[in-house]
Formats: C-alpha cells, structure tokens, sequence
C-alpha cells in the first residue's frame, strides 16, 4: 500500500491528494476527493436537498412514506391477516416502480418487466376482443373500433402525469364519442343493438385493462393514502359485530355462516380482477350472497334496511385490499352508464355508501355512548355478542360438524333401512318369480311336444325334403299364387315367370311413346 | 341503458324505517309479475318497465337504507337519480318530519331536475291518522311535488303514483334534452354531463352537510 502510495505522490501534486475541504485530511477518489469526515457532512447534506427538492414536487421519498406504516401493523399484529400483509408488500413493489422510476436511470427496465407479467391477461382480452370483432363479420367496423381504441391509447399512454380527473374525462368522453360514432356511420349500420352493447362493453373492458397500470391508483391522486386509512379504520373496528349493526344475520342458522364467507371472498376478490365489469360482477356476487344469507335468516326477500348494515359487516369482516382505489378505479373510468341505473350500480353505490359509513363511523351510528365507544377502540373491552356462544371459532366449528355428524348418521339409518328394504324386495323379488316360473312351468308343459314335433320335422327335413319344406317358405311363394305344396326350385321358377310377365307388362310403353312420337311429328 | 330504445329512470325511494318502502316496492312489480314470478331474492332494486303514452320507460327503482343512522349516505344514493318517492307514514309525525329534511336536501343538491312524489302510506289505517290530510298536501304543493295516499296492504294508489312520477320525469327528460339541444342520444349524454357536475357539488358539499347533520 505505501508503495502505491508513494508512487502517486510522485506523478500527483499533493493538493490533489488532499481533502477537497482544506481540513489538511487525505481525500479519497470514491468520495469525490473528501476526507471520510467531510464526506459524510457534505453527503448528507446532500440528500437532504435531495429529498426537499423531492417533496416539492410532491412525491415523497420510499423510505419514509413507509414508516408510519410499520407502527399499526405491530400493533395489531394479532389481526393482521395475511392478505393484508401480501397487499402491503405489493404495495411497495408497486410504489418503488412507480416513485423511483422518475429519478431512477434503471427505469426502463422494470417498468418492462412489469409490462411482461400482466401482458398475459392484455393478450386474452385482445384475443377475446379480436374474435368479437371478426364475429361482427364487418371488417370496416371492426377496423374502425380498433383504430379508435388503438388511438386512444396510445393518448393516454402519452399523457401518464396529467390529474386524474383530466384522464377520467377523456375516457369518459370516449366512450360517449365511441358510441356516436356506431350510432352516426354508416360502416356500423347493420349491428343490432346487442352487439353494439357488446362492442361497448368489449372496448371499456380492453381499454382499461390495456391502461390498468397507468389508471389504476395513479401517481397523481392520494388513492393510496386513503386504501391505508381505511385499512387501518377497518381494523381498528374489528370489534364491531352483526348486533351493533342491526344487522339480521343469524349466522347460526344453516348455512348463513357459509354464506358470509362466500361474500367476504368475492369482495376481496375484487381487487383481483382489472376490468370494472369483472370488478362489479365481484360486487354482484358479494351482494347475491348477502341477500341470500338474509333470505335464509329472516324468511322473506330483504331490503335496503337490512342489506345496508349486511354489507357493512361483510365489508368489515373481508377489508378489502385496495378498496378506495378499486372504487376510485370504478368511479372514474366505467361507462357510466353502466353505474346510472344497473343493478351493479346499485350494490356499487351501496358500497360506497359503506365505506362512507365506515370513514364516518362514531359512537352515535352505533347508538352507544362515546366512553362505551372509546373502550372499544382502544382494545379494553369487546362487545358482549349474545348469540355467540362459543368465544372460539373452533368449538363453533366443532358443533358445526357435529350436527353436520349427526346428520350424517341420520342420513346413513335411513339409507341402511332403504339397504334392508332393498334386500327383502329382493327376496321377495326371487320367490315371487320362481313362484311365477313354477307356474307357467305347470300351466304350459305341453309348449315342449311341438318342439318335439318340429325336431321331428327337421329329422324329416332330411330324409324327404320335397313333402316337409315347402310350410317355412309359405310367405314368400303366397305372393305369386297359391302354389304351397310347390318346391323350392319350382318357386324359383315360377319368380322368374313372374319377371317375364313383368316385362311384358312393361313393354306397351315404348309402344306408347312411339305413338306420342308419331302424333307429335305430324304437327 | 338509454340506448335501448326506452328512457331509463332512476328513482330513489326515500324514507325512515318500517314506514313501508319494501312493501310498497314489491307491491308495485308484484302487480305486473304475478306471484310465481315473485322468486326475488331481494326487494332493494328492481326495475319495471312500463309503457306511457306509446313510449317505453324502464324505471330503476333504488330502495334507501332509512335508518337515522345511514341518513348522512343520502346524497351518495339519490345522486343522477330522475325521481324520488319520499315515503311516510300517516300514523308517524316522525316520519313526516324525516320526508321534509330530504326534500330541503333534494330541492338543494338536484335542484328542479329531479322530480318528486310525497306518499303517504297505510290509509288502511286511517283511524290512526297524525298527519292531517290538508297539512301533507299543502306541503307538498309548496315544494313542488305531488302528494298520494296508498296502501300496499291494500293495494291501493301504487300503480297510479308511479304512473305520474314516470310521466313527469318523461316531461323533465324532454324539457332537458331540448335545452340542452338534444341530439341523437339525449339520455345517455344528458347522464354523463349530469355525472360530472353532480360529482362536483357533491364532493363539496358532502363534508358540509355531514357536519350539519352531526351537529343536529
């Protein structure tokens, strides 16, 4: 190391050598010619103004908008579940794409990479859209709707950190300007109404799944901060249960538990799915199942007044990941048509009436009083539930199986006796027909002389052909004229008589003809 | 959708809890479907199709969650609706006083475009009448909607209200279009314009009202 050393000194000037500062240090190339110490204060000095710089243009850096967030999931570690846990984690991935991706010279590449993997899910619903379209059997059209969307987004894509509320618009007026133009050219005339519905339907599906990554959760809103509030809010009610709600759920009754379960899963599920269609058929599903559920409990069809605090429950039980900005997502980029009057803008509006009520959430819209309210949020106290009666889930599951058990056996008495019975029919089944079969035997003992009679016969088939076989061949030699005592050859015969006398019968034609012809050639 | 040929309304049905929303709801498609088409699974959203004066109207019926509790999520529910049923019940001062809050909250959030039906439900039980009939009318003809009498037990006034409702929001549709120089599709343009600026004045307002409301 002296070595080296001495060598530079030789070729370079000591001032070089020295720390950049003038402490009277030795500075180092890899920390652009500061001693370590000034390196330090000038490196952190640095980042700051990096970081300033950052938050003035509104974007914060990684490491910090993360760290409120370690604090409430340790803090409710119990509850977490892992869902919540893998769509943090997706979170991260997704925002350090997305908020690195500015400064970061490594851009490209992820951003590729992350085209990569959802490329499968755009390449299914082009395929799916391509044969929609080849299905119109109107090329002109099919060429238009695809340039127009093809134009379309390639605008987006051009305009990626214009406010959301722009975007929002443009697509909201594509589809209108989409729709005006099937409704007004002439190369769309023709479709019938239903596959212009489709056609709709196809392109707003394709657009957004196409532009999900730029539309959904944009750099630009603070959707992201709100998906965690609400988030962190849900968790923070965990307590509440279908009492406090009103809610008319008995979810000891059949299969109300399993019904529950089956909403909290579509909900969730919704997060899964990109287009809003596929978003809203989620919501369907979860409703479908909710009013089910309150079918089953109450008896009768439900209303607003008993779905409302339903959903809010289910909402409550599943926290949804990514909720604000799947509705966002909705809000702003379906057909809106489709969220006007439909029955999916129906449970939608429902679901945001939801998160609205729980982002509102207090101790009087659950008429209780504040301190009673209190002790619950902080985690003193948990509500007294006077149908739960087990405090554990798995001895609720225990007596589940256990009547489920109980059914079973039931069940499996009745099929035994329905075995048994079986058994003794079959019994009976088999003394009957050897009953039956003794009978006849005794009823028809001289079915077996004739049979006698016919070996005879055969026997004598082949001694004297000529008197015993004509009886077998009868049908077949009535037709030509009674001859029944006749042998086989003089039946043959006769058929060829037969044949001759056809042909004779055949023969005055050509006759005829010829005096058609000679009347004919005269005139 | 508007683009099926039809005009496709939206119609809110307002009103506190257990004045009898449901029934009247399911009253009302009951009488077109008969009963063994009456599988619903749920009575909060139904559409109904009607015909008035040849023309084809489909009415989205939303049904409203009407404790006091979800009152605050109003404007989330009634927001591009075309019509409102604001349902009270005769026996219930109550609920009388609840109809004319929504009313000052349509009247301000939608303004004249929405159109208005106040109905006073169970005259069957009339010997229990709190609201005089003279008081419900003279209200309503003060803030510009009509008042009914029904009864979904006895099935009566029902078919006719929704009758008018639809027609006057048919009339509110032309005189809309034609201001706003309707064009091939006036209803779907009409609802997508309509959209955005509800969007608007709703995001403002919403805070607001929620905090008078809290406070009252």
């Amino acid at each position: 190391m002296s070595r080296i050393t001495k060598s530079k000194t030789i070729k370079i000037d000591e001032s070089v050598l020295l720390c950049k500062n003038g402490c009277g240090f030795y500075g180092y190339p890899a920390w652009k010619g500061y001693c370590s110490k000034c390196w330090r204060e000038v490196f952190s000095k640095e980042s700051q103004q990096h970081d300033a710089a950052k938050q003035k243009r509104g974007v914060q850096p990684f490491g910090r908008r993360q760290s409120p967030q370690p604090a409430p999931v340790d803090a409710f570690s119990k509850f977490e579940e892992k869902k919540k846990v893998q769509s943090e984690k997706r979170k991260q991935t997704v925002r350090s794409i997305f908020k690195k991706s500015p400064q970061n010279t490594l851009q490209e590449p992820m951003a590729e990479k992350s085209v990569r993997k959802v490329s499968a899910e755009i390449q299914q619903i082009g395929e799916e859209f391509a044969d929609f379209l080849k299905s119109l059997r109107k090329p002109e059209a099919a060429l238009d709707a695809s340039k127009q969307l093809k134009y379309f987004i390639e605008k987006i894509q051009g305009m990626p950190d214009s406010p959301v509320e722009d975007l929002s618009e443009s697509v909201v007026n594509f589809y209108q300007s989409l729709s005006d133009r099937i409704h007004s050219k002439s190369i769309y005339k023709g479709l019938s109404q239903e596959s212009v519905d489709l056609l709709m339907d196809y392109a707003e599906k394709y657009l957004l799944i196409r532009l999900y990554r730029v539309l959904f959760c944009p750099l630009t809103t603070d959707d992201e901060d709100k998906d965690l509030a609400i988030q962190t809010r849900i968790r923070s009610l965990h307590w509440i249960n279908v009492h406090l709600l009103d809610a008319q759920i008995d979810e000891q009754q059949g299969n109300v538990a399993e019904l529950i379960e089956k909403a909290i899963t579509s909900i969730i599920e919704m997060d899964t799915m990109k287009a809003p269609q596929q978003k809203l058929e989620c919501i369907v599903r979860c409703s479908k199942s909710i009013f089910e559920c309150l079918r089953v409990s109450k008896g009768a069809p439900a209303s607003a007044d008993e779905f409302l605090p339903a959903l809010i429950y289910v909402v409550l039980k599943a926290n949804p990941p990514f909720l604000q900005s799947n509705i966002q997502f909705i809000t702003r980029f379906a057909n809106p048509n489709r969220l006007m009057s439909g029955e999916a803008g129906y449970y939608f509006t429902n679901l945001c009436c939801v998160v609205s009520f729980i982002e509102n959430l207090n101790a009087d819209s659950l008429s209780m009083p504040q301190d009673e309210f209190d002790r619950y949020m902080s985690g003193e106290a948990v509500p007294h539930d006077p149908t739960k009666q087990y405090s554990c889930e798995g001895l609720r599951l225990m007596h589940q199986n256990l009547s489920s058990l109980g059914e079973l056996r039931s069940q499996l008495e009745c099929l035994m006796a329905e075995a048994l019975q079986l058994q003794q029919d079959n019994v009976d089944f088999k003394e009957n027909f050897k009953r039956e079969i003794g009978a006849v035997m005794l009823r028809t003992p001289l079915v077996l002389k004739p049979r006698k009679v016919k070996v005879n016969i055969d026997e004598e088939e082949d001694s004297d052909v000529s008197s015993r076989l004509p009886p077998p061949l009868m049908p077949e030699v009535v037709g030509v004229g009674g001859i029944l005592s006749q042998p086989m050859i003089s039946c043959n015969t006769q058929s060829s008589d037969f044949n001759e006398s056809n042909n004779n019968g055949h023969s005055p034609d050509p006759v005829e003809f010829g005096e058609f012809s000679s009347h004919d050639n005269p005139l | 959708m508007a683009s099926s040929g039809g005009h496709t309304f939206k119609v809110v049905l307002l009103g506190e809890g257990a004045v009898g929303k449901t029934s009247l709801l399911l009253r009302f498609v009951e009488n077109k479907f008969n009963d063994k088409h009456l599988t619903t699974l749920q009575a909060s959203f139904l559409n109904k199709k009607m015909n008035i004066g040849g023309k084809r109207v489909n009415l989205a019926i939303w049904d409203t969650a009407g404790q006091e509790r979800f009152h605050a999520l109003g404007p989330i529910y009634y927001r591009d609706s075309n019509g409102a049923v604001l349902v009270y019940d005769i026996t219930d001062e109550d609920s009388f006083l609840k109809v004319k809050n929504w009313v000052k909250e349509l009247r301000k959030m939608l303004g004249n475009e929405i159109s208005l039906c106040i109905v006073g439900n169970k005259v069957d039980l009339e010997n229990d009448r709190h609201i005089s009939v003279q008081d419900a009318e003279s209200y309503a003809a003060s803030v510009g909607a009509r008042h009914y009498h029904t009864s979904a037990k006895l099935n009566k006034g029902i078919e006719e209200m929704f009758l008018d409702l639809s027609k006057s929001m048919l009339e509110q549709s032309n005189t809309h279009s034609a201001a706003s120089g309707g064009s091939s599709a006036p209803g779907s343009r009409g609802g997508s314009t309509r959209r955005q600026v509800v969007t608007i004045v709703d995001d403002d307002d919403r805070p607001e009202r929620r905090g008078c409301c809290s406070s009252s």
